[in-house]
């Protein structure tokens, strides 16, 4: 990566702190409130976990006005003697920059790999800044399996209440899972553990001013590892709590911006995804336990209600995705919605079509690709409604067979999605893709049965 | 009284004369002008199909949406629109060629008058092209958008914005055709009107993030009913 890219500033900055072996990024916009005890957290873990090679913490921020950096650099870890942290060898140095450019996580973690990449990091590890549940051992567990068993790409793995993270559930989760046949389950978990030629391979891609410069980045980097043939695993990191995700951005931005990054890597990466079928476990790393989680309030009625809107206002758009029988059988449940009768439900196989419908009308009509995105938000609220229904009296285990379940439909569905894709007519473009350097196999290790 | 009459029947025979020879000549050609523009009007329509079969204005009009515009189920095919377009300018061309066989000076205007806006018909014809297209996208954003945000009457909103922008495009077709010049000043309002209406949206959704980080500082030190619903978003 070209230094001069950087402002003058940091590279000072970089240029006096030399080399450092690993790296853990931590994006941030406004996080007063809680970076100081992932900041601390990434500090012990480093010093406890990895005291003989030298670190840095780089925070990029995306110019907060609360005090996020200062807090960055004035936090530091005061019980060192209740960790039982051995004197590290080296120091833990921390670096807080404001990054350039679209405002946004991904431009964040843009400007975290390209100061490891210049201070020659073996691995990094990029972290939440909202996180309230992480520990010192979660820089252990992403790290370890990079610098000692030779991964590329360590995907995160949490307990999560059964109603966080919905996009994931109901859409990232399962069609990560049927394209490249990797079962990671936490896709776009946002805490990942990165080797040094995949950071190198991130920062040579031309997509970064793209839907990658925002909440895009987790999908992108999860599926260039996977479609890319690099090594994959996973480690388990216990419970995921955290602050809500910027409140501020509204539901349908992002849904434009993860499932968009789905489905223009689904175009990329169509001559990987169209040779695989099926899914195999990935390597799965860290004691698991169970853990208590925070409760989350959803507002059933006003998902309905957004529903039934939708199906009253959208047609005509969601007719230029669906096909007919599809748009038929959604604007049925519309109508139930609608009515407020009970058993609304919305099968698995239906969703599944939807998603494929929506991938295929993005390929296909890049100029109504912002409103078919976009008009997907009610569809999406239709099924986290049914998901909820279906789900409320179930404990988290009976969720995950139901999560499963929606999954192994996805993937049965997918000759439809390869048939209808390849019945495009005219021109295709031709995939651009990069295979992992010589050495680095895909996993294909047994997972440990939850 | 003979004489008369066959005086009368003189100057009948000698008007038909008169009229069939200076008539029936270009009428003849005219005849004869458009069946062979109309032969060549439907060779060409075939080499054409032929010739375009496949070809990515097939694909360009598709993914655009222009032909979601004209046909709901979006495959019309450029292929139609291209043989069909040079079918019927073919036509016209040959109809104007066999009115200029008369060679009078009533079918001398027409045909003049017919080749100097031929090429102002075309430009505005795309003009009215283009604007029901951007009609339709700004259409269907505000849906969506309005949708989404739980804006009532949403649909109205939408039609409304379609036919502000395609009366607005009509009025400066017309105007490009020196058609009812008197409503340039009111075209000129019209899109004046319209760019306001388009920047407005424009900033509406440009500075939705801003409002609603503005709008944050204020949620937060509201009562936990707000609480509540932040937590509904966990969706990442």
């Amino acid at each position: 990566m070209p230094e001069q890219q950087l402002p003058e500033e940091h590279l000072r900055q970089v240029r006096e702190l030399g080399k450092a072996d690993i790296v853990v990024g931590i994006p941030s916009y406004n996080n007063v409130r809680t970076i100081g005890h992932v900041v601390r957290a990434a500090q012990a873990g480093l010093a406890k976990y990895f005291p003989q090679f030298t670190s840095l913490i780089v925070n990029s921020d995306g110019g907060s006005q609360d005090g996020t950096r200062e807090a960055v650099l004035s936090s530091k870890v005061e019980d060192a003697h209740l960790l039982m942290l051995d004197t590290p060898k080296f120091p833990v140095h921390r670096l807080s920059l404001p990054y350039h450019g679209i405002p946004g996580k991904g431009s964040a973690f843009r400007l975290i790999f390209r100061l490891a990449e210049m201070v020659g990091a073996k691995a990094a590890a990029v972290v939440d800044s909202d996180l309230r549940s992480i520990t010192p051992e979660w820089i252990d567990l992403l790290l370890r399996p990079v610098v000692y068993a030779d991964y590329d790409f360590v995907a995160p793995y949490y307990h999560r209440h059964k109603y966080d993270g919905t996009i994931t559930n109901s859409i990232v989760y399962p069609m990560t899972r049927s394209l490249y046949g990797y079962r990671v389950r936490q896709p776009i978990g946002g805490d990942f553990g990165m080797s040094r030629r995949l950071i190198a391979r991130y920062l040579q891609r031309d997509d970064w001013e793209t839907d990658v410069a925002r909440y895009g980045i987790d999908i992108w980097m999860t599926t260039i590892a996977l479609a890319e043939g690099y090594r994959v695993c996973q480690s388990f990191l216990g419970a995921k709590l955290h602050d809500a995700k910027d409140p501020g951005a509204d539901l349908s931005a992002m849904l434009h911006q993860v499932v968009g990054s789905v489905f223009t890597l689904m175009q990329e990466y169509e001559a990987v995804w169209k040779t695989r079928s099926g899914s195999e476990p990935v390597d799965l790393f860290g004691f698991r336990f169970d853990v208590g989680l925070d409760p989350i309030d959803v507002n059933l009625g006003r998902m309905l209600q957004a529903f039934a809107k939708g199906c009253k206002d959208l047609a005509e758009i969601w007719s230029l995705a669906l096909a007919p029988d599809v748009l038929d059988a959604v604007l049925r449940l519309g109508r139930q919605a609608a009515a407020g009768e009970s058993g609304f439900h919305l099968p698995d196989e239906l969703w599944a079509r939807i998603i494929c419908d929506f991938a295929i009308a993005h390929r296909d009509k890049p100029p109504e690709r912002g409103h078919l995105l976009r008009s997907l938000t009610p569809l999406y609220l239709c099924r986290v409604a049914s998901f909820v229904i279906e789900t409320q009296n179930l404990f988290s285990a009976q969720v995950e067979e139901k999560i499963e379940n929606l999954c192994l439909c996805f993937e049965a569905l997918k000759p439809y999605l390869a048939g209808r894709w390849g019945a495009y007519p005219g021109p295709k473009r031709q995939p651009e893709v990069q295979t992992a350097p010589a050495g680095a196999e895909p996993s294909k290790v047994e997972v440990p049965k939850s | 009284m003979i004489a008369m009459l066959q005086q009368v029947l003189e100057r009948a025979y000698e008007h038909l004369l008169f009229t069939l020879t200076t008539y029936l000549p270009p009428l003849l050609t005219a005849a004869t002008i458009l069946v062979i523009t109309y032969l060549i009007a439907l060779l060409a329509r075939w080499v054409l199909v032929r010739i375009f079969k496949g070809i990515s204005v097939d694909r360009f009009l598709y993914q655009s949406g222009i032909s979601s515009m004209f046909d709901r189920s979006g495959r019309l095919r450029a292929t139609h629109i291209v043989s069909n377009g040079v079918y019927w300018i073919i036509i016209g061309i040959g109809a104007l060629t066999a009115l200029s066989a008369f060679n009078t000076e009533l079918t001398s205007r027409m045909v003049e008058t017919a080749v100097f806006l031929f090429p102002k018909l075309v430009t505005a014809g795309l003009i009215v092209l283009a604007g029901v297209w951007l009609a339709q996208y700004l259409g269907r954003g505000v849906l969506v958008w309005g949708c989404n945000e739980g804006v009532p009457s949403v649909r109205t909103i939408a039609a409304l914005v379609r036919a502000v922008v395609v009366f607005v495009a009509v009025v400066v077709a017309a105007d490009h055709l020196n058609f009812a010049r008197s409503v340039f000043l009111a075209a000129f309002v019209l899109l004046v009107g319209g760019a306001v209406l388009a920047a407005s949206i424009a900033v509406g959704f440009g500075a939705r993030g801003a409002v609603a980080r503005h709008l944050e500082g204020k949620r937060e030190s509201q009562p936990p009913e707000a609480e509540h619903e932040r937590s509904l978003w966990n969706h990442l």
